[in-house]
């Protein structure tokens, strides 16, 4: 398909939502072939990052990639929801794994609000276009949950911060999704004393292949080598890869949340409902199946429809904080359910079964034992909802 | 459509009134009375969807009984809505018509409010889901016992209903779905309401309540309690948004079974904060419990409806997303 003829049928991004969708997905569904993965299912991780990069390089030259995002990036702007409806389309026609795809959401945002508008110019279109991949260096061995205890150091070289034109990087990062796939990373680091907790922090864009970076590779519980440790040993980055202020950085980290918390649910929940449909069509037709899917059914339905009401509010008000911890909640919930479900009805295809359905789905189950720990406890979101929503005070 | 400014002022509106009128006669308040000052049918005429949210969660949050679910089924149904006119609901824990024909003779067993000892009709549907007729009976055909149950004050009557069906008529296939699906909001709003009071006083205890030294809000496990209640309580407003925005049959089944299993939820967690105090009747805690184990039974429970929701699903083998952004 060449982009002109594809472009020209393509929507106006202020056109309602509903149109766009109804576009999108038929553009989708006419294009299915060339979309689909090349494999059987399920791949191994190098198959589904090469079919990630090779959809999205198919949608960014037929125009899809680009809506939502500012024109000073090489968008076409119109809403976000354009992005998370493209993102919910792919997983729902399990074109790409959404926590994978999703991770857009996390990144890109970040260099077009806080790197200089010439870097984000060069580098988001490469992103989108699935010429590059990125990763993001936030945990830490010993900063998990505790965020703003990280400890990875950047020091201004020559020692002093307004006029270095390089900062040099020591220390180590955890759980770094795609690590050693990926071409740069927003990084956070300690720029300030040991005890500056959230105002000592500073972020970077670092290319991946500067000297003194390796990466290690972690093996998940489903065998899986999507996260490694990263580690940092005299690493130079130029001055202007700074991303927002020096010690800005946690302002960086956060604003990272109404992304995560809208479009990436939005499509881990189109991911969702496509599993549920799976297990529907595989289930046994009895009362005790009729239950089991009924109730997942509902949770669903509980967490699409908070969804939703999240980023109707975001986009009237541009802003959501504290209450997505409830989403956050409800995400991680219904994941759980839905996989429990599986395993309930379909007894022995995740303990035993050898063939691709059984690989599938026992990956799967095993990775959504993580939806209670990835993105901030489930114990973290209870003390935010605890604390800042049902205002019961300090629980010190 | 109403815009959110009109629906705050109206949301308020309503609630005082319902509260002036609880403080001034207790429990033998006249809350009919009340919503009918404020013009509750026009509302329902004008704003349905509007005047059902606001009402009924009104209603559950302080605990007030009143007869507003006959005129929702009444117009609902295609009926003129009037305080003459009671609506049999179906039984306990089901949904389908409440009547059927036996021999050339009108038979018919559900609950109702209690509207159903002074109004001179009642109105019965009778049928199958998908073949509903309607018939309004005089107040003579109708045998109606008060119940006590769990929850005196909700009001709740069981009727049972014998003669001819005399002038009925003949339903459009959906209006029994359609009707059930608007008092499964109503009911659902109603529990929402409930839910949230439930969870405010045992929020107001855990900040009061010293123990150890200092309130109990400060420990982990209340606050978790809690924290779960809220999740909840906020799922099920959102699902009940999201039924008025999609008002089908589904959505409204859905946030039903949601707004069961969030008042069990809640309960669960809030009784547990309120420990002693909320095991007595000194406290409040108890009849907001006791009206939702009463109003769970209205249009079906949750594990029924899930269990008819689930059988659906394998049956298409067909699995609804329902609603999109």
């Amino acid at each position: 398909m060449s982009s002109s003829q594809s472009s020209s049928r393509l929507p106006d991004p202020t056109s309602p939502l509903a149109d766009y969708r109804e576009t999108l997905r038929a553009w989708l569904d006419a294009n299915h072939e060339a979309l689909a993965p090349r494999y059987d299912p399920p791949g191994s991780l190098d198959d589904r990052i090469a079919q990630m990069q090779r959809v999205k390089a198919i949608l960014f030259d037929a125009g899809w990639m680009q809506f939502g995002w500012p024109e000073r990036v090489g968008g076409r702007g119109g809403p976000p929801m354009l992005r998370t409806e493209l993102g919910a389309a792919l997983a729902a026609r399990d074109l790409t794994d959404p926590g994978l795809f999703s991770l857009i959401e996390v990144l890109a945002p970040t260099l077009i609000d806080f790197a200089p508008p010439e870097l984000a110019a060069e580098v988001v279109p490469r992103l989108l276009s699935g010429a590059e991949l990125w990763c993001q260096g936030f945990s830490e061995p010993d900063s998990g949950s505790d965020l703003a205890s990280l400890r990875c150091y950047a020091v201004p070289e020559g020692g002093d911060a307004g006029t270095a034109s390089t900062w040099v990087i020591n220390g180590q990062k955890v759980w770094t999704s795609l690590a050693q796939f990926s071409d740069r990373c927003v990084l956070l680091t300690r720029t300030g004393p040991v005890d500056s907790r959230h105002r000592g922090i500073t972020a970077f864009f670092v290319d991946m292949d500067t000297p003194g970076i390796r990466v290690a590779p972690l093996a998940m519980i489903n065998g899986e080598l999507e996260f490694a440790e990263v580690f940092f040993d005299d690493v130079a980055v130029p001055a202007e890869r700074m991303l927002g202020e020096l010690h800005g950085g946690w302002a960086v980290a956060m604003s990272i949340l109404p992304y995560e918390r809208s479009s990436c649910f939005w499509q881990r929940i189109a991911y969702l409902y496509r599993r549920l449909q799976r297990l529907v069509d595989a289930a046994p037709d009895d009362d005790r199946a009729a239950e089991t899917v009924g109730d997942a059914f509902v949770s669903l339905f509980a967490l699409r429809a908070r969804s939703r009401a999240t980023q109707r509010r975001l986009a009237e008000t541009g802003a959501i904080g504290a209450e997505t911890s409830i989403d956050k909640v409800l995400v991680a919930t219904a994941e759980q359910t839905t996989y429990d479900a599986v395993r309930r009805l379909l007894p022995g295809l995740i303990e035993l079964d050898d063939g691709a359905t059984g690989e599938v789905w026992r990956s799967e189950y095993l990775y959504s034992r993580a939806a209670t720990i990835y993105g901030g406890t489930a114990e973290v979101q209870r003390n935010i909802i605890a604390r800042r929503l049902l205002e019961l005070g300090s629980d010190e | 459509m109403i815009d959110a400014d009109e629906r705050a002022a109206m949301e308020a509106t309503v609630r005082r009134a319902i509260a002036d009128a609880l403080e001034v006669a207790g429990e033998a308040a006249d809350i009919d009375a009340a919503l009918a000052e404020l013009d509750w049918l026009g509302m329902l005429e004008d704003e349905p969807d509007a005047a059902i949210d606001i009402v009924f969660s009104a209603l559950g949050a302080t605990n007030a009984t009143a007869t507003a679910l006959d005129d929702v089924m009444a117009s609902a149904l295609g009926r003129e809505p009037r305080a003459d006119l009671a609506v049999l609901l179906p039984r306990f824990a089901a949904w389908d018509p409440p009547g059927r024909i036996d021999a050339d003779e009108l038979a018919a067993q559900g609950l109702a409010t209690g509207r159903a000892d002074g109004a001179g009709e009642m109105l019965v549907v009778f049928g199958s889901e998908s073949e509903p007729w309607s018939v309004v009976v005089p107040a003579t055909a109708a045998e109606v016992t008060a119940v006590r149950g769990v929850d005196p004050d909700a009001g709740l009557r069981v009727v049972r209903v014998r003669g001819r069906a005399v002038g009925a008529t003949r339903l459009e296939p959906a209006a029994w779905q359609s009707a059930v699906a608007r008092g499964r909001r109503a009911v659902a709003h109603e529990i929402a309401g409930a839910s949230r009071t439930m969870l405010e006083l045992a929020r107001t205890h855990a900040l009061t309540r010293v123990q150890f030294g200092g309130p109990i809000a400060r420990f982990q496990a209340v606050r978790h309690r809690l924290a779960e209640a809220l999740v909840a309580v906020e799922a099920l407003e959102a699902a009940l948004a999201a039924a008025r925005d999609e008002p089908n049959p589904d959505t409204a089944a859905l946030a039903k079974a949601i707004a069961g299993r969030t008042a069990h939820t809640v309960a669960r967690h809030c009784q547990q904060v309120l420990a002693g105090i909320g095991f007595t009747t000194e406290h409040s805690f108890q009849r907001f419990l006791k009206r939702t184990l009463a109003l769970e039974g209205i249009f079906g429970s949750a594990d029924a409806i899930v269990l008819e929701v689930g059988r659906r699903l394998l049956a298409t083998r067909h699995v609804p997303t329902l609603i999109e952004l």
